[in-house]
């Protein structure tokens, strides 16, 4: 059976569900010129500002995900990956607590929003839409078995898609085509950059690029107290504190030189940055934001 | 003595020091619309190469620096922190009121600068190396005499090629510490997030670059939304998930009172350089 190649300039985009990262991949499509508004759909949300929030930019919402999937061409699944809580054994002291005190919280087992969703939809997803997955940890072997054919294409973006500014990766399934992958690498290099890479690398980019902005944001926190330890007011080391890790990470960017040498280039002898890197070894960063990543790695795989 | 206001939409600017500084400024200024290249000036330099690259974009790059003063309104003095003393007491016989100074020399103070150049009329600027790409962080100290008008000129400019505050001067060497040597800090963390990544299994091509827009990106977020650090923090860390067991390493292992020294320690050398 042929696949139907999506066409390039008139293809309609869905979203199933209207959540912050669809709004940030569809203002952005839009924003850079990739596909109009007017061939963007999604869903009326329980929650009405999600609605409002699309068609103030022109998407058009219809009824229902059903006939978001038979206007589209792509559809994009973007709703939780799971709803419901964990029970996991930290859990169990607070059930007792909570029984004690009288407080009833649902427990339930963890349910794959995403799964029902894509099961529910499945009469209609034909191999002639192209169906893409931003939801963390959702494998492709069961988004194809729920979708009942393989044309899917799995992404791993992160929040920083909200500016425009995601690190994003995808992993192509059975049936996705090269000018499928390049259509969603049009979409998605709308909210940032992306690469392709084979899904058994997802854990670690989840550990890395899916939580590596907290750890910045805990490093733009600290240079600030630094500064302000230094002696500067707090507002100003904020901003410089934000500012610098933008300016050092579009270095890295913009230039495509190592890391390490361009610490070399502004590392002048008996200097004011040598002391402060100086500081940095002594204090083991680098191991420990290696800690990091590995850790989240590790407990991505454990969540799997 | 009036100062003469620095006409506004016709003002010649010259870089005296045609370095990779001076030719981010430039850049930066020319291609945001600030000023055209046909009004900024620099003097032919030991290395020719220098030249090239200026005329490349099409500055007027002059015979000397007594030249580039007198074609201009608004000198910047983009020489190495060791020789803008001497630049400056050569020059001083046509450094006039009527000329807006800047200085760009690390660790060289107002003080100091206003003496050799024999007027007030001057702006320090402390920018840093990702002038380069257009995204620096710069902090700017008036002089005496520098006007409201003429911080807004040089804010211009500076904003040209990134971000720029102004502060009172004795924040000066903690501004260095922090926005000045603050770059390295971050290149450390880039390649440690890389070198996690291949720790856990990445390719090292992908590691570096996922490292390096990741930062990019999350420091988008804090200039982007003006959300507080620890808020955007709070946002993305879900129960039991994975980005709070990294986080629980970094804090584990001090990672935020480490940053902290190197700022206080980068500051502390910067006052005992001076």
């Amino acid at each position: 059976m042929d696949i139907v190649p999506i066409p390039a300039d008139t293809y309609k985009l869905g979203f199933i569900g209207a959540g912050k990262m669809a709004e940030s991949i569809a203002r952005g499509a839009v924003r850079s010129g990739v596909i109009p508004a007017s061939r963007i759909f999604t869903a009326s949300h329980s929650n009405s500002s999600r609605g409002d929030a699309f068609q103030s930019f022109g998407v058009s919402l219809l009824s229902s995900n059903d006939d978001v999937v038979r206007e589209s061409n792509v559809v994009i699944f973007s709703v939780k990956p799971q709803v419901g809580i964990v029970i996991n054994h930290s859990h169990s002291l607070f059930l007792i607590t909570a029984a004690f005190n009288c407080i009833f919280t649902p427990f339930s087992p963890p349910v794959a929003a995403v799964k029902d969703v894509v099961l529910k939809l499945n009469p209609l997803l034909t191999k002639n839409k192209l169906l893409v997955s931003v939801a963390a940890g959702v494998k492709l072997h069961d988004l194809q078995e729920w979708a009942g054919h393989n044309r899917f294409i799995r992404v791993m973006p992160n929040t920083p898609a909200a500016v425009g500014e995601a690190a994003s990766v995808m992993s192509l399934g059975g049936a996705a085509t090269e000018e499928d992958a390049n259509l969603i690498a049009k979409l998605f290099g709308s909210i940032g950059k992306i690469w392709k890479a084979d899904e058994k690398y997802f854990d670690a980019v989840t550990g890395l690029s899916g939580s590596g902005p907290a750890y910045i944001y805990l490093a733009i926190e600290a240079l600030a107290d630094g500064g302000v330890a230094a002696g500067l007011p707090r507002d100003l080391a904020l901003k410089l504190a934000s500012q610098t890790v933008l300016g050092a990470a579009s270095m890295v960017t913009g230039t495509g030189k190592h890391p390490g040498q361009l610490k070399d280039d502004v590392t002048s002898p008996a200097g004011t940055t040598i002391s402060g890197v100086h500081e940095l070894e002594k204090g083991g960063f680098r191991g420990t934001l290696m800690n990091a990543v590995v850790a989240a790695a590790k407990r991505s795989r454990e969540l799997a």
